[in-house]
């Protein structure tokens, strides 16, 4: 029978998968905040898969679970070649088992592949321009109408305000020490941390990373100081001081 | 060395030439050598605010085609010989001014001249952007509404980018702002943005407020400035601005709405 609104497909991802040596939460806490700590931009939300297959002894996997949701990872499931009984208790427990091919053949040259391509992933984003360390352009004087200023690949901090019908863009964060009376976008080129700070939010247009708000959205904040960020996908404002 | 003022504000009819002329008028009353400039080439409109319609013979664009000396199409005014009007051509249109030729003209009147005032044309084209290019000063002429306000804004962007003084990277144009028709009765009622409300907005400092008034309308059709006209508000407003262009510190007036005397208000005056 065919639905109209929904249809059933399968698909492959790429996911990365966490290979656990220990079941030792704390150490695994403590090891993974460091690698996050390198590029927090590239794990930020990924999605992940645990392998426990290296794991003897037992674990708590509802904390491994709360765990790296707490490190802002998003929880896929388990995998590993690891007995029926342990799938089983897996599964009561309420959790998916991811079978992957390469999992269910206990082939291990090729399991150790997958943890190294999450690594060596890590390591290049390591050695890229990390986005947190953008530089800042800073623009002295009121932006007027019709003026548009665009920081690509920095951060836009201006001194002084941003008028109606002016246009302020930056790939990072935009800072407007004064009233931000114009169009702000922020994260220009995709940048879903970017954010927007002003003295004075009365904007005509403020966007990150695609999501934009007019005027009508900024109620809550309009007409004083306001942080502007991007939650889940919808922006949202907060009281700036 | 001349100071090369526009009178500029991105909006037509805000009143860019009823203040040009009295702006200029009031310079020279208090001594100084100025020449009027009417950047308007097409719409010629100063020579009639400032009464020497039928007196015009050579032009502005003849000066720039060197089909006229500058003695022989400057206007002496008659009320003050220490005031001349350099007329714009009504058959010919903007594109008739060009950089190298007004930059030659204003250098020649800056040698004589204490001040040369720029009547600009509204819009931000090639003839406002000519009539800009070689100030050292601007006046932002401005009513207390929303898009004149945003007019201006858009002026203030071109005075800091596009004039000679940006483009060789000297001290920028000071800028100046003139509140024109200010109605502090409308503002009380909140019909109209209040001073502050536009100075927040433009951020430049304010050079003066010109209240609304009967008597510059009646000045233009008379071709009599209205800062001659020394009983109207208006006309002591300008007074105001005059001075203040000169160094003077002057308050400023009309700000609030008059409250009415007992016998108007008796008799609905």
């Amino acid at each position: 029978m065919a639905f109209a609104s929904i249809e059933f497909k399968g698909s492959s991802f790429t996911l990365s998968v966490l290979q656990l040596k220990t079941s030792l939460l704390v150490d695994i806490r403590a090891d993974l905040t460091k690698k996050i700590a390198q590029a927090p931009d590239f794990f930020y939300l990924v999605p992940l898969v645990i392998n426990i297959e290296k794991i003897n002894d037992s674990i708590d996997y509802q904390a491994v679970k709360l765990l790296i949701e707490e490190l802002n990872f998003t929880f896929v499931g388990f995998t590993g070649s690891v007995d029926k009984e342990q799938r089983q208790l897996i599964r009561e427990l309420g959790f998916s088992f991811v079978n992957t091919a390469r999992a269910s053949t206990t082939n291990g040259t090729s399991k150790k592949t997958t943890a190294a391509v999450v690594v060596e992933k890590a390591e290049k984003i390591d050695s890229a321009p990390q986005r947190q360390l953008y530089t800042d352009k800073v623009h002295r004087g009121q932006i007027r109408s019709g003026q548009q200023i665009y920081a690509k690949n920095q951060n836009l901090v201006v001194i002084g305000s941003v008028s109606a019908g002016a246009e302020v863009i930056a790939d990072g964060n935009i800072h407007v020490y004064g009233a931000l009376r114009g169009r702000a976008i922020a994260g220009a080129t995709g940048h879903i941390h970017a954010q927007i700070y002003c003295q004075n939010l009365e904007a005509e247009l403020v966007s990150i990373n695609g999501n934009y708000w007019l005027s009508e959205s900024m109620e809550d904040h309009w007409g004083s100081p306001a942080h502007i960020n991007l939650t889940d996908n919808e922006l949202t404002s907060a009281k700036l001081i | 060395m001349a100071r090369i003022i526009v009178v500029t504000s991105g909006k037509g009819g805000v009143g860019k030439t009823t203040s040009s002329a009295a702006i200029g008028l009031g310079l020279a009353l208090k001594g100084n050598k100025v020449v009027l400039i009417d950047f308007d080439i097409g719409l010629r409109n100063l020579d009639l605010i400032m009464g020497c319609e039928r007196r015009v013979v050579y032009d502005f664009v003849n000066v720039i085609n060197g089909e006229a000396t500058l003695n022989q199409a400057l206007i002496k005014d008659k009320r003050v010989s220490s005031l001349s009007v350099l007329p714009a051509s009504q058959t010919r249109d903007k594109d008739a001014l060009n950089k190298e030729n007004v930059g030659k003209v204003l250098e020649e009147l800056g040698k004589s001249y204490d001040f040369i005032v720029c009547d600009s044309p509204a819009g931000i084209e090639a003839g406002a952007m000519m009539a800009l290019y070689y100030a050292d000063e601007a006046i932002v002429t401005t009513n207390p509404e929303v898009s004149s306000v945003r007019d201006s804004d858009r002026i203030l962007g071109m005075l800091a980018s596009r004039s000679r003084r940006a483009e060789l990277g000297l001290e920028p144009i000071k800028e100046h702002l003139l509140l024109t028709r200010y109605s502090p009765k409308r503002v009380a009622e909140g019909e109209m943005l209040s001073v502050e409300d536009v100075e927040d907005i433009l951020s430049i400092p304010l050079l003066g407020v010109i209240p609304e008034s009967q008597a510059v309308l009646k000045a233009s059709n008379a071709g009599e400035p209205v800062i001659l006209d020394t009983d109207s508000d208006a006309g002591q407003a300008y007074q105001d601005v005059v001075d203040r262009l000169l160094g003077d510190t002057v308050d400023f007036r009309f700000l609030v709405a008059e409250k009415k005397g007992i016998f108007s208000r008796m008799f609905g005056g």
